[in-house]
């Protein structure tokens, strides 16, 4: 198991965004029945889901997000270093996404920029790249953008994944700064589990077939069991923290029954665990951002928060951090809108129609 | 746990009326028992028992007394 200790990275910031069209319990009524639907978001905890437009892409709500990021900041576009694209949902085969942001967001020619293909484990996947190579590269200021619009690659029929996925990007801050607390990361692969969450489809391997995600839950939550504590539990360890010591612990939200298990089977009470995924269901790599933005906008006290993040899944590819955040100079969820619009929806400077948009879903416990 | 205990925690998993379950019912006959059901199933194996079910051994049940042997659980007499 990879296990390190990252000194002198400041997490300064994050920003999500998620797409203005929204599908709820009824919308799942009309297809898969009442009872059915029902009885799906009583197991997931999923009341509705955020998914983009047939024109819009994961680019466009990373871009909304690390816009309003370097906004609220006060950094110049060129003062980044490394931006890092974590993402399943390309909107090219080629080139990267990542380099469709540097263009849009006026990056400097200096800066280092890649995407990475990861699902539910990339959030902190990402956080290990960015902070551990602004530390090997010598960089000041590192963009990390993790999104997907899973929504492109779930059949609308299947009962499977269709519930459960939404759509949604996030952008990180991330500073070199020496008197950052320390972060540590655990992180674990077994590639045993690639045909349990897959699409298998529309790439090269198979052209003619559409793409098309399959998922089969037994596995996805026998696989979390059996990887998630001991991870966890690990990477406590290196950080020297019992878990008593967490303020937040940010599992990804991938399903409430599934987080509440974890969180007992780690120790962590209701009141510590954050259950963010009621309005937005699965949004892959941005799950954790995404419940930070909620949770951390207006942290009690105004202090910092010690975080416990964990994510899990396709690969099968698992990993944990802990962070020391806040108070965050941005910290903000947007809702883009068809025309490209984008507006705060969970702070509390937000105006009325975003606030009407995220009213019915805040951020709640375990 | 024993046998009994395990059953009446089957029933009111599944939503069924406490003592409906005696190990021998066939699952596609269970209305209840779909992909959720096999979730709640696995957490509920790992709450009582702190044992993982394996997903392919799972997915090879056919009755509720499969089940139990899954839970390393004998079926009550």
């Amino acid at each position: 198991m990879v296990a390190s200790v990252i000194e002198g990275v400041r997490f300064a910031g994050v920003v999500s965004c998620v797409p203005e069209r929204r599908e709820t319990t009824d919308d799942l009524a009309a297809r898969f029945g009442e009872d059915t639907a029902r009885r799906i978001a009583a197991a997931t905890g999923i009341t509705a889901r955020h998914v983009v437009p047939p024109h819009q892409c994961t680019s466009d709500l990373a871009l909304a997000a690390a816009r309003h990021l370097l906004d609220r900041l006060g950094w110049e576009a060129g003062s980044v270093d490394l931006l890092i694209l974590v993402s399943q949902t390309h909107d090219h085969i080629l080139p990267g996404t990542g380099f469709l942001l540097h263009r849009a967001l006026g990056l400097g020619k200096g800066a280092a920029v890649f995407d990475m293909g990861l699902g539910c484990s990339g959030y902190v996947y990402g956080l290990w790249t960015a902070s551990a190579l602004l530390r090997a590269a010598g960089g000041r200021r590192a963009l990390l953008l993790a999104g997907d619009t899973t929504s492109r690659l779930v059949e609308p029929g299947d009962r499977a994944v269709a519930p459960l996925f939404g759509d949604a990007a996030a952008a990180t801050a991330l500073e070199a700064d020496a008197a950052a607390p320390p972060m540590a990361f655990a992180l674990g692969t077994d590639g045993a589990g690639a045909p349990y969450l897959m699409v298998p489809g529309g790439a090269m391997r198979r052209p003619d077939t559409p793409a098309h995600l399959t998922m089969d839950g037994t596995q996805v939550f026998a696989f979390t069991l059996r990887e998630v504590p001991g991870n966890v539990r690990t990477v406590l360890d290196l950080a020297g923290w019992s878990v008593q010591d967490v303020d937040r612990v940010v599992l990804h939200q991938a399903n409430a029954q599934m987080i509440r298990h974890l969180a007992a089977k780690i120790g962590a009470t209701p009141a510590q665990t954050v259950l963010a995924l009621a309005g937005y269901g699965n949004t892959s790599s941005a799950s954790i951002p995404l419940a930070l933005t909620q949770e951390l906008a207006a942290p009690p006290g105004g202090g910092s928060l010690r975080l416990l993040l964990s994510g899990f899944g396709v690969g099968w590819s698992w990993g944990s951090a802990t962070v020391t955040a806040g108070p965050l100079a941005a910290c903000a969820t947007l809702v883009l809108d068809a025309d490209g619009r984008a507006a705060v929806s969970a702070d509390p400077a937000t105006d009325a129609g975003g606030e009407a948009l995220s009213a019915g879903c805040p951020a709640k416990f375990a | 746990m024993d046998g009994k205990d395990f059953l009446l925690a089957l029933d009111e998993m599944l939503e069924l009326p406490s003592g409906t379950l005696t190990g021998n019912e066939t699952l596609e006959t269970l209305e209840g028992w779909d992909s959720l059901a096999v979730i709640s199933f696995i957490a509920l194996v790992d709450e009582k028992l702190g044992l993982v079910v394996e997903g392919e051994k799972l997915a090879r049940a056919r009755t509720v007394a499969d089940l139990l042997a899954l839970a390393g659980i004998a079926v009550p007499a």
